[in-house]
């Protein structure tokens, strides 16, 4: 447990340390992680200052130092120890050494929270268990005029002073903050409209009494083209508008721009897997382990070719996509997929030739168009190499893993094995493309090598991954992770050219 | 419970992903958007990360262009596993590049299989009713930065006159109308008369209003009404295809704009709007060969010629206007993020105004991207180039004062906090995460 310094620092969001060491307080030391480059980064770095890093427990406790004769509780140590002097105990108040007075600031320990990086760690104390608490906290105070609820309490007591003292209403009901709001509202909504045909003759208010029409000082020419909506009701109608400006409320406006969508990540300890093929590639036994609602990488590929009907249903295409993959797994049906509808981003199953399929039958057809700067290969390979670097998986992480962690593999992808050049990893990619979560692309990779036939080439890998699809297991995490264990995958593809149903049979 | 200990890297390696990576460099990788202080997902580790996205956008793009089918469709699938329409911000950006992609393929008629599907498979923009505007503008600072800038340099411009004559481009059907009414009501010397002029637009762009604009007029009349202004409203059918060509002339036609006589104010007010006039990269053949001047130049020198006592011009700083689509794609992916990434502040996941938002989004990022000559209307040019073109066209820069400054600031402390306001030279720019995203520039004949 730390200790808790009293800082008298005021809350300080500015980035305050590009380089500040963090002090770990009773929490586990994490691992270094992975430091993200940042682009036009705001801020006056403090080198000097110390981070400090309180557990929740810490920072949700109240009155942790509790005096064991009245069981009173304090905040601080140091109050305690002044409170231990009133029951004639020994006390102690700890002197603070001018040269050690060394600026502190604080993370919160919520992974998911932009205050959890140093470089954006609040200034003191205060600011930060009021961060805790307004962020991650319960918000268990509950305004009884609006139902507006706070997790601190200072800031309901201050927003009940002022609740519904600084509001616009339209006539129509709705509230309005902000006066710019109102009036834009107010100038379209029906309610102004109705008020002003009920009262035709508004009784003059203070208002109204310099009649516009009467006080113009320089009439203008008329019109050419008389204004094609010009009210038939003459009389002006008065509108009360509230005097005062809109003051926000500042707690609010620290809370607001900050909803709590933000909260996405809770539990560090299992970061949630987004993206479906990252969970699929992540766990080389068991599908199920995502975690995430789309379910893997392959059950997405398969709804794209079952789902086709909902793909053309309008606008929501991607969408029914990773929807539909829910039900890929009952529906697939590999026979279609494999030749006659295969999938094709699924986009349209009934034009009869899948994306996928046609790469497979195509591919020698192609030639390669001239390399962009980084061809698409060193790309994703690229990528790979920065997902395995990650601390999350993701497919193409774990075709990094291919191509990082072994040098050989990398050979094998790039040299050796793939004469085709840019587009010979994205075939890789495509491979796994048409299975499901079951499938059996897994198995196909981690087989030995013998399974493949040598005089295979690897561009039959599609038509193989075409009817690998029927295969009862697998994931391609495992092909993966296979070779990047260091098995030497070369072998195994070796011009290897073989057939869906050798596959097939062979799994 | 983790925490970070590794020291972030010094601010100037600004490293290029992916040009030097190497293993020792683990911790630094990518240049990201992420500023301090905001959440981005960490969900996908690194390869979620937005560079990846656009080497791999760029990628399908070379590949459609270059009719390579079978790259494009790999590198299609690829996005559409790590770009889901319902994941984070980059990942929802990628989504709209993905679909804009795929339309376009089929369109060109590089992914034939694609074809059909697409043609079911477009994005449906929302038609708001106008209460349902004017909650949506109110959102966030992308309108009302351009809506309270304006309105106070208008306010400032039009003082001693007695007579305001408006005339609105506006994207956003006279949103900015009801504060200007409200701020001109409200001035020491007096309400003046109003006239507004309104260059209907016939294009259907985003966001699209389900009211007619005389509707819309008579609402804003009552409205000036109630207080105490008596507003002339006008709307000329108008197209900014041919640069609004018939709007001024209608307007010299019926005489509405008087030789400045120092009593009527003629205010300009070009809200979004002008980025939609073609521009020299557009040579329709029917100005092909009978001018050398773009309709953009033309408009401004035809609105130069009404000798406005002010104009403001508000637009997006960015440079939509390449004809190479890879040049278009990074500008547009290095743009459009914001958008994706400020929706978190403002409105919940899942509710109906987000996808809106995110429709509206989508449908200029497919109009970018998958479109081409006239129907590509997404023309947008940046700061340095319209202000270029105003001086060309005899306008010289007015000043925003201290006042509008003020407004701004505080409209803006209204929202989240990574919004901020830049002074460049004359002009203002709002910011998100330090990042242009509007300009604001207000201008006086010279």
């Amino acid at each position: 447990m730390p200790e808790i310094m009293d800082s008298s620092t005021a809350v300080n969001d500015s980035a305050v340390s590009g380089d500040a060491s963090v002090s770990s307080s009773g929490n586990q030391m994490p691992p270094p992680k992975a430091e993200k480059k940042k682009r036009n980064l705001p801020g006056m770095p403090d080198p000097d200052a110390e981070v400090i890093a309180l557990s929740p427990k810490t920072l949700m406790a109240t009155n942790r130092f509790v005096c064991e004769i009245c069981n009173k509780g304090f905040q601080r140590d140091q109050n305690l120890q002044l409170h231990r002097r009133g029951h004639n105990l020994p006390w102690k108040l700890r002197q603070r050494s001018s040269k050690e007075i060394r600026k502190r600031v604080y993370v919160c320990p919520e992974e998911s929270c932009v205050h959890h990086d140093p470089s954006r760690a609040l200034g003191d104390l205060t600011g930060i268990k009021k961060h805790y608490f307004r962020k991650h906290g319960e918000k268990k105070w509950k305004c009884e005029k609006c139902s507006k609820k706070y997790a601190v309490q200072s800031d309901w007591k201050a927003h009940s002073k002022i609740c519904g003292t600084r509001e616009y209403k339209c006539d129509c009901g709705t509230l309005f903050s902000r006066r710019d709001s109102f009036i834009t509202h107010r100038a379209f909504c029906d309610a102004l409209a109705v008020e002003s045909a009920k009262e035709p003759v508004a009784p003059p208010s203070v208002e109204e009494e310099l009649d516009p029409q009467t006080v113009d000082p320089s009439p203008p020419s008329p019109p050419v083209q008389s204004p094609p909506s010009v009210p038939t009701s003459s009389a002006a109608i008065s509108l009360v508008l509230p005097d005062q400006t809109p003051a926000l409320d500042s707690t609010e406006l620290q809370d607001d721009p900050i909803p709590k969508s933000t909260q996405i990540i809770n539990d560090t300890a299992t970061p949630v897997q987004v993206a479906s093929l990252t969970a699929s590639c992540s766990s080389s036994s068991n599908s199920s382990n995502t975690g995430s609602t789309r379910s893997t990488v392959f059950a997405s590929l398969f709804a794209s070719s079952t789902a086709s009907g909902s793909m053309h249903s309008q606008a929501s295409g991607f969408t029914d996509f990773v929807h539909a993959t829910a039900q890929a797994d009952l529906i697939h049906d590999l026979g279609p997929s494999l030749s006659i509808e295969p999938t094709s981003l699924c986009l349209a199953t009934n034009h009869g030739s899948s994306i996928f399929g046609t790469a497979g039958q195509e591919c020698r057809q192609y030639a390669l168009p001239p390399q962009p700067a980084m061809s698409a290969t060193a790309l994703l390979q690229k990528a790979a190499q920065m997902g395995a670097a990650a601390t999350n998986a993701s497919l193409l992480r774990g075709l990094g893993v291919v191509s990082s962690t072994s040098s050989s593999g990398q050979q094998h992808w790039n040299g050796q094995q793939f004469e085709s050049g840019s587009a010979s990893l994205a075939v890789g990619l495509g491979l796994g493309l048409p299975y499901d979560g079951g499938s059996g692309l897994k198995e196909l990779m981690m087989g030995t090598p013998s399974v493949f036939n040598p005089k295979y080439t690897t561009l039959d890998l599609l038509g193989l991954g075409m009817a690998a699809g029927g295969g009862p297991t697998g994931e391609l995490s495992a092909l993966m992770t296979s070779i990047g264990g260091g098995l030497d995958p070369a072998p195994s593809y070796g011009n290897a050219e073989f057939s869906g149903e050798k596959y097939g049979r062979s799994s | 419970m983790q925490f970070t200990q590794t020291p972030p890297p010094p601010l100037h390696e600004i490293t290029s992903f992916p040009s030097n990576i190497n293993p020792m460099n683990k911790n630094q990788t990518l240049r990201t958007r992420q500023w301090p202080g905001f959440q981005t997902s960490k969900s996908l580790g690194s390869f979620g990360d937005a560079n990846c996205m656009e080497q791999l956008l760029v990628h399908c793009a070379n590949a459609i262009e270059n009719n390579d089918a079978t790259l494009a469709q790999q590198i299609l699938w690829v996005l559409n596993n790590i770009a889901p329409s319902d994941g984070d911000s980059n990942q929802r950006l990628a989504c709209g590049f993905l679909r804009a992609l795929i339309a376009r393929a089929a369109r060109k008629g590089t992914c034939k299989i694609l074809t059909g599907a697409v043609a079911n498979v477009h994005i449906t923009t929302h038609k708001f009713s106008i209460i349902e505007l004017t909650g949506f503008v109110d959102l966030t600072p992308w309108h009302r930065f351009g809506f309270t800038a304006a309105n106070a340099a208008i306010l400032d411009a039009v003082e001693g006159y007695s007579i305001i004559h408006i005339i609105d481009f506006s994207l956003t059907h006279c949103m900015q109308i009801p504060t200007l009414i409200d701020a001109i009501a409200n001035r020491l010397e007096g309400p003046p008369l109003v006239k507004l002029t309104v260059a209907g637009a016939t294009e259907d762009v985003p966001p699209m209003l389900d009211l007619s604009y005389e509707e819309l007029g008579m609402k804003l009349v009552n409205f000036a009404r109630s207080r105490n202004i008596i507003l002339e409203f006008r709307v000329i059918p108008s197209t900014s295809s041919n640069g609004f060509a018939s709007f001024i002339e209608q307007l010299k036609v019926q005489n509405l704009v008087p030789a400045n006589n120092g009593i009527e104010a003629l205010v300009i007010n070009c809200h979004m709007m002008l980025h939609y006039i073609p521009e020299e990269t557009l040579n329709p053949f029917s100005f092909n060969n009978t001018s050398v001047s773009s309709l953009r130049t033309m408009f401004l020198k035809a609105i130069r010629s009404l000798d406005p006592t002010i104009v403001v011009l508000v637009d997006e700083d960015a440079d939509f206007t390449s004809n190479n689509l890879v040049c278009r794609l990074r500008a547009a992916f290095n743009y459009l993020w914001i958008p994706y990434d400020t929706v978190d502040t403002f409105l919940p996941h899942g509710s109906k105004q987000r996808q809106w938002y995110e429709a509206d989004m989508n449908w200029k990022i497919e109009n970018v991207i998958a479109e081409e000559g006239v129907e590509r209307v997404e023309r947008l040019e940046p700061k340095s180039r319209w202000v270029q073109r105003m001086r060309n066209a005899g306008f010289r820069g007015g000043l925003f004062g201290e006042e509008a400054v003020m407004e701004v600031k505080n409209m803006l402390d209204e929202h989240a906090a990574g919004w901020g306001l830049k002074r460049e030279e004359e002009d203002l720019v709002l910011t998100w995460k330090g990042h242009n995203v509007v300009f604001a520039t207000a201008w006086i004949p010279s």
